[in-house]
């Protein structure tokens, strides 16, 4: 079976320093990937250069078979992956309403006329997104919002209505860069519930945390990266029971590292 | 009700040379048509795309230029002009744009500044095409099927038909998708591409729209004054359309447009008091600068969104 995305030998630095140097690895349809590793090791600019938000210095980066390497951010987003910011993003100015059918706007077929002499196309798509819009805002539980301008919501709430945004056009796959950071702890369980919902429907994602324990619920495949390198990859389970990764990630031993997670549950 | 509204006030506004014959008040009002379509252009780049553009001045002197030559120099029509003018500009806008838009917002402040700079320098020093600082006077009358603007009354149908039909556009475009999408561009880049939308075109179609209309408006500007020289790219303009924006409310469709015609008509107000009336105006701006930093409608938006922000507490 062909993997949904597959990276190979993916390159990039700068000033001679090897952000990422040389990773691979392939995402199936319908799974959950998380990509895992301490600071600077390459997590994000891993994932900039899998949506055209830096270009790869070599390597190649397949979508659903077709090579999406070195194509611009916007025409990535186009094929179908969609991903969201560490540092959220999100319209600050724009309601909540606006935030989700904009990002569903490049998926239908209503032209530049179509926009501006209202017609029947662009009334059908317009309540198109509208439909799905609130089912992705009842979805993340801010429906009470949804008239209200996204600069009034919280960092966690705006990490959710990203969220929603980048499902809006019902991607192939969904690139999560730290959903759950700056999230209330109790906020964690729903993200995680909305994820599994989203999964079970067939949504496919690969999610960069720093949230161990988050990773550890939700994902099929967890990959580990240091340095620039991939360290490892396997089952959370494998990945937890890895004394590289332990080493590396954590810096500690694997008891010390159960403690830790105890903690923190 | 809203649409009522407005097509009751631009039916107003159309019917006022039945209401004054006095050539004082009819030519406050083309300056007030023509201005509010200039800063609804501006406004469309800089309020809507958050592109400071100080092109507009060279665009309207374009404008100007372009249709006072096409009749005096080329022979053709007063219309034959307005389309020029509005042509040559949107091209200009392209060419300017292209590669201006893809350096960061300042070089596009600077880079337009320096093209509007540059437009004046060539209506001073091409003495052969403008005729430098003598300028081009006695522009005709424009006429259409035989029916002479001859008088500032006939003359002001001209500013008002474009004036609704530029705003009538600028409406549709800016409550569109497509105004949305250039919020949104404004707002967050980044997240624009990421959501498939590139936002190189938007920017382009904005700023040679915002180019093509304000050239026209010059356009019809110059035929009021009936000559056209070098002061017609005097800064004032530029200040003046700018102000337009900012009290009203960059990136507010009807702001932008009520404080157009409030600020064409203040300074006509205060002529009462001939001596300060300029100092006057000067306090009524500072002041309103300092009541509402978010422009007249940056006003009422604060109110909605407290409003918005108790009922969710």
């Amino acid at each position: 079976m062909t993997a949904l995305l597959e990276i190979r030998e993916l390159r990039k630095s700068f000033a001679g320093v090897h952000a990422v140097d040389g990773v691979s690895f392939d995402i199936r349809q319908g799974s959950i990937t998380g990509l895992i590793g301490p600071n600077g090791s390459g997590k994000s600019t891993t994932i900039d250069c899998i949506a055209g938000f830096q270009q790869a210095d070599g390597g190649r980066v397949m979508l659903a078979g077709s090579d999406i390497t070195g194509r611009a951010a916007h025409d990535i987003a186009r094929a179908g992956l969609m991903r969201t910011f560490q540092t959220v993003r999100v319209y600050e100015g724009l309601s909540l309403r606006s935030n989700l059918t904009i990002a569903a706007q490049q998926f239908d077929n209503a032209t530049w006329s179509d926009e501006l002499f209202r017609t029947r196309r662009y009334r059908l798509a317009a309540e198109a997104a509208e439909a799905r819009a609130r089912e992705l805002i009842e979805l993340v539980g801010l429906s009470r919002y949804i008239e209200a301008e996204a600069g009034i919501l919280s960092y966690g709430q705006k990490k959710l209505l990203a969220l929603a945004a980048a499902l809006m056009p019902r991607p192939r796959i969904v690139v999560l860069d730290e959903p759950v950071a700056g999230v209330n702890p109790t906020r964690i369980r729903e993200v995680e519930d909305v994820l599994r919902q989203l999964n079970a429907a067939g949504e496919t994602f690969l999610i960069v945390e720093h949230n161990v324990e988050f990773i550890t619920n939700l994902c099929h495949q967890v990959i580990v990266l240091d340095q620039g390198r991939k360290l490892a990859e396997g089952t959370a389970v494998e990945i937890h029971n890895d004394p590289r990764v332990l080493e590396a990630y954590l810096g500690m031993t694997p008891e010390m590292a159960e403690a830790e997670m105890r903690g923190a549950a | 009700m809203k649409a009522t509204l407005i097509a009751a006030a631009a039916l107003a506004f159309g019917a006022l040379p039945w209401l004054t014959d006095s050539n004082y008040i009819l030519g406050i009002a083309v300056s007030a048509a023509i201005y509010t379509v200039a800063a609804a252009a501006l406004n469309l780049i800089y309020g809507y795309t958050g592109l400071l553009s100080f092109a507009q001045l060279g665009f309207w002197g374009i404008g100007g230029y372009a249709s006072a030559l096409t009749v005096m120099t080329f022979g053709g029509t007063f219309w034959q002009g307005l389309v020029w003018a509005g042509l040559i500009n949107a091209a200009l806008a392209l060419v300017i744009g292209y590669p201006t838009l893809r350096t960061g917002r300042h070089a596009f402040v600077i880079v337009t500044l320096t093209f509007a700079l540059l437009v004046t320098l060539i209506a001073r020093d091409w003495v052969d095409l403008t005729r430098g600082p003598l300028g081009i006077p006695g522009l005709p009358a424009p006429s259409l099927f035989g029916f002479e603007f001859r008088t500032t009354s006939r003359f002001y149908w001209i500013a008002w038909a474009y004036a609704v039909l530029a705003l009538a556009f600028l409406y549709a475009l800016c409550t569109s998708r497509i105004g949305r999408t250039l919020v949104a561009i404004k707002q967050n880049e980044p997240l624009v591409r990421a959501q498939g939308i590139s936002p190189m075109p938007y920017k382009l179609a904005a700023f040679a729209v915002s180019a093509a209309i304000t050239g026209i408006a010059g356009g019809i500007f110059a035929f009021h004054l009936k000559i056209i020289d070098p002061l017609f790219l005097d800064f004032y303009y530029m200040q003046t359309f700018l102000i337009m924006v900012i009290i009203g409310g960059a990136g507010s469709f009807w702001g932008v447009v009520i404080a157009g015609v409030a600020l064409s008509a203040l300074p006509e107000l205060l002529r009462f008091s001939s001596d300060f009336r300029m100092i006057i105006y000067g306090f009524v701006l500072l002041i309103a600068m300092l009541v509402m930093p978010g422009g007249l409608a940056g006003w009422f938006g604060q109110r909605r969104l407290a409003r918005m922000r108790a009922a969710l507490q």
